[in-house]
């Protein structure tokens, strides 16, 4: 249960539909709030994910994602479907949904921050990196990008204390 | 006519004001200089470690004599010492260097600088009867060799390999007749995240005892805190 909390911080979910509209700020949530009644599924799948329940968020996303009539909504919802399977670790599926979303959606912070992550849980974190480095571009104020930049930096370097003695 | 003469006088309690301030963050010296010192001299790349006896006079002259393969060297004059705002300063004309004392230390020492090295100095108090003309054994018995019996690694703090923060540090100290390390001091430092580490190392670190000293020896140990990339990333491999 704590590690679902722990991985519920790190994956980035757009909120229904238009979280995912470019540039969308972890603030901007309050805003997309007002019109998650586009597609009801896709908001009832993301709260699933958030909270933890990520088959249940994944089987509503699927459908919302079927009645998915924008862009945006599209984008979302792929973007959320990587964040679920990433946390449930299966980056593979998770890398292949982001990228879907990124084909629609090229500036969706969340997206590549989520593919990121599924690529630190592959173990390439060349790749992490470089997703992380776009994220951080898009919203530099992204604390869930730091969190995962730290993650990588702790499995891929590694540190080393030279000492001398002046004697 | 009355706004220039009060303007005028704003103007001069403003400066009043900054010089009290001013003087209020002053540092101040917390260590007389005078005195004979027994010094480790570090960070020249041919010379390497240096023993050398330090005479700091009341009256601006300082001396040095200098232990070079097993002689002592007379009396040498350096440039006279004055201090400004806690830090003591002063220059060997014949090796060029610049040395440079923080006063607020609990002892003597800091860095020296030429105008192409840099490196560090650290002292211990030596008796009244330090001079160059006594002999080696004299120097030795207050300047012993430092073995370590158990050095001790600093834990590279985790927030620091997160934040990918790699740095150095220069912590000086002094030697007891046990072996153990005493009055530790940060004299260089590039980032405070490895400050605890470096001390609880430190702490933790032994020499092998120095039975026969009469004070506690001085000792320098520079710190390297690196990352570098695992070769273990499955990108780099696909």
């Amino acid at each position: 249960m704590a590690r679902a909390k722990l991985i519920g911080l790190i994956v980035s979910l757009a909120a229904g539909a238009v979280g995912a509209q470019p540039g969308a700020q972890p603030g901007d949530q309050a805003q997309s709030r007002t019109v998650l009644g586009t597609n009801d599924l896709l908001a009832q799948g993301a709260e699933e994910i958030r909270a933890g329940q990520y088959d249940e968020g994944i089987r509503h996303t699927s459908l919302g994602l079927a009645q998915a009539t924008s862009i945006n909504e599209r984008a979302a919802a792929l973007s959320n479907l990587c964040a679920a399977y990433a946390a449930k670790g299966n980056p593979d599926q998770a890398i292949d949904y982001c990228t879907q979303s990124l084909a629609l959606r090229d500036n969706n912070w969340r997206a590549y921050s989520n593919r990121s992550y599924a690529y630190y849980l592959k173990g390439q974190y060349s790749k992490a990196h470089e997703d992380l480095d776009v994220a951080a571009s898009i919203n530099p104020e992204g604390r869930t990008i730091e969190r995962i930049r730290g993650m990588i930096n702790e499995k891929s370097l590694r540190p080393s204390v030279t000492m001398e003695d002046h004697r | 006519m009355r706004a220039p003469a009060l303007f005028a006088a704003l103007l001069l309690g403003a400066c009043f004001a900054t010089q009290v301030h001013a003087r209020k963050n002053r540092a101040v010296p917390t260590l007389d200089p005078v005195g004979t010192w027994t010094c480790v001299v570090y960070g020249h790349p041919a010379f390497g470690d240096e023993l050398v006896l330090l005479d700091v006079a009341r009256d601006g002259t300082v001396r040095a004599a200098h232990d070079r393969d097993g002689e002592i060297s007379p009396w040498v004059g350096l440039t006279s010492w004055y201090v400004d705002d806690a830090t003591m300063t002063f220059t060997d004309p014949h090796s060029g260097r610049a040395y440079e004392a923080d006063l607020t230390f609990e002892t003597l020492g800091g860095r020296w600088r030429t105008p192409t090295l840099l490196g560090g100095w650290w002292c211990s108090r030596g008796g009244d009867d330090f001079a160059p003309k006594a002999e080696k054994a004299k120097l030795e018995s207050a300047m012993p060799p430092l073995l370590p019996s158990f050095t001790a690694t600093p834990i590279y703090p985790i927030k620091a390999i997160r934040d990918a923060k790699q740095g150095r540090a220069m912590s000086c100290f002094f030697v007891d007749a046990d072996g153990n390390v005493v009055q530790p001091e940060i004299v260089e430092l590039s980032d405070e995240i490895f400050r605890a580490p470096i001390l609880n190392a430190l702490a933790r670190s032994r020499y092998q005892p120095l039975p026969h000293a009469q004070a506690l020896r001085p000792g320098c140990r520079s710190f390297l805190f690196r990352l570098e990339p695992l070769a273990g990333d499955a990108s780099v491999l696909e």
